[in-house]
């Protein structure tokens, strides 16, 4: 039996970690894999800007740094951004799934372009920066958003009907720019992604189901990333990153939650 | 959803890329040994028809990727669920996907995504150097060429129907081949053909960085895309405005007929 730890980005209640543990049932999974959730003590509260990238990746970081030493066999981050994903890499000999680089690498085993639905305009940023991460951009047909202001908590739950049609019109501006498959921009995005594949006549790539589907293979082939490319420090400082996660909760602990993630 | 729910069992086919007997199609089906499958997978292995003798020519790569569809058209009629291309090469990948819908995984394209995944970079090792072009042909084809840190080759002659066997020597000639790649900054190793399977297993307790085993790779990567309900772009593979299915399986037929004929010729002249 095998153990995952899912890093949820933002500090969410039971019932918004419920409601992005859906995507599990999305798809057919091995019953000897386990997956157990784990929201960020603390974090960005908007994630636009380089400030809140940065946040973000110290709060997987700090989130995720104790699975090896818990027992799980491997971890995945619910959010396209890979935020912390590098350096929890560095920290883990697991493997550490990061589904943004994912679902674009592997659009491309699937057709030419991939064309990425986002959220809204201010996301577009960061796609950006993973295009040129990654050097894909000459594969990519375009990013398109749907002018919605996410909710990382509730998601699409009791809006379905307003927003589904305006995330289907932006996929299909991404087809008329020559985008063979669409890349969900975000895991939050997963309650569309049944319609969407059944109205397009494009794969419509579901990050968070296709996260679960390569952790499972890599667990069973042995596989995690390289230590080459991700080297372990000379000098890790755990208890600093613990440190700084205790003080920024204690911190945000008198503040409601609110934001929205990638 | 999870297996214990009542699955439906998913079915893959495996095309091999040459005429094999029973013995040799099980040294191809020894891949599934590499690491336990889901329980409700089936796997099949099925032989060409007919075959060019090797990979090192353009002669050879239109000849494979027609023998390869011949012998995959079928699979979505047959009930099959996914199909996989037992050869690095990926032959026919984009012929089979013009003419299925059900997804047709190439090992090649998959091992460099996945590794593109795992590091920043990624080296092919392979046998002798006659095969270089039939990576070159598909990382140019999805674009990962420049995640490519180099090729190297052993320079040792394989045989597509007892793969390693007799090979011991090969096994610390691929060893110092892998940790040339990693110096030249490869932080991945990808093996140069699914027939180095048997290596495998070697390599990955001999280096420091992850090495992938294309065929069974494909095998899970198959099963993953049947669970997710995804399969190729038919933007990307249209489909023929006039399929031939007819006149390919009377040309392969013709093929084997040519090819017992010439192993043959006494039989087929009497």
């Amino acid at each position: 039996m095998s153990r995952v730890l899912i890093l949820v980005p933002f500090a969410i209640d039971a019932a918004g970690v419920e409601r992005r543990a859906e995507q599990q049932r999305e798809v057919s999974l091995r019953n000897d894999v386990t997956y157990e959730y784990r929201t960020v003590r603390a974090g960005p509260t908007s994630f636009v800007s380089p400030h809140d990238w940065l946040l973000l990746d110290l709060a997987i970081l700090d989130a995720g740094l104790g699975a090896q030493a818990e027992g799980f066999d491997a971890v995945v981050i619910d959010t396209v951004s890979d935020s912390g994903a590098d350096a929890l890499r560095s920290m883990l000999d697991i493997p550490v799934i990061a589904p943004g680089r994912a679902s674009l690498i592997f659009s491309l085993t699937l057709g030419r372009r991939f064309g990425v639905l986002a959220q809204w305009e201010p996301a577009l940023a960061r796609y950006e920066k993973v295009l040129d991460d990654w050097g894909l951009r000459d594969r990519c047909a375009g990013l398109e958003h749907f002018d919605t202001p996410p909710d990382f908590d509730t998601l699409l739950d009791g809006k379905e009907g307003a927003i589904i049609p305006r995330m289907e019109a932006a996929c299909r501006r991404l087809v008329a720019r020559g985008a063979d498959v669409i890349c969900l921009g975000s895991t939050t995005m997963h309650q569309a992604h049944s319609h969407l594949a059944s109205v397009l006549d494009v794969p419509v790539v579901n990050p968070g189901p296709l996260s679960y589907k390569l952790v499972e293979t890599l667990l069973a082939l042995g596989l995690t990333h390289s230590r080459s490319a991700y080297p372990l420090p000379q000098q890790p400082k755990p208890a600093m990153v613990t440190a700084m996660f205790d003080a920024a909760a204690e911190h945000e602990r008198a503040d409601a939650p609110g934001g929205n993630d990638v | 959803m999870t297996e214990a729910d009542g699955s439906d069992p998913v079915r893959i086919l495996v095309l091999a890329p040459f005429p094999l007997n029973d013995e040799q199609l099980a040294l191809r089906a020894a891949q599934l040994e590499a690491a336990p499958l889901p329980e409700r997978v089936v796997v099949d292995f099925k032989p060409t028809k007919a075959a060019p003798a090797n990979y090192v020519s353009h002669h050879d790569y239109v000849l494979a990727d027609i023998s390869m569809l011949e012998s995959g058209l079928s699979a979505e009629a047959d009930g099959y669920d996914a199909v996989c291309i037992d050869t690095v090469s990926d032959s026919a990948v984009s012929a089979l996907r013009s003419m299925l819908d059900i997804p047709v995984i190439g090992p090649g394209r998959t091992q460099y995504a996945v590794a593109s995944m795992l590091g920043r970079q990624f080296g092919i090792v392979t046998m002798w150097r006659q095969w270089f072009p039939i990576y070159s042909r598909v990382l140019n084809e999805i674009g990962l060429a420049d995640r490519c840190a180099g090729i190297r080759s052993i320079d040792v002659a394989p045989d597509n129907r007892t793969l390693m066997a007799g090979k011991d020597h090969a096994f610390p000639l691929l060893i110092e081949a892998s940790k040339a790649l990693i110096e030249d900054g490869a932080d991945v190793i990808c093996l140069g053909s699914t027939t180095m399977h048997e290596a495998h297993r070697h390599l990955q307790d001999h280096l420091p960085v992850p090495v992938i085993n294309p065929g069974p790779l494909s095998y899970f990567i198959a099963e993953a895309l049947v669970a997710l309900g995804l399969t190729h772009s038919r933007r990307s593979f249209p489909r023929s405005l006039a399929p031939k299915p007819d006149m390919i399986a009377a040309m392969l037929d013709a093929a084997n007929s040519a090819e017992t004929a010439a192993t043959h010729p006494a039989e087929t002249s009497s």
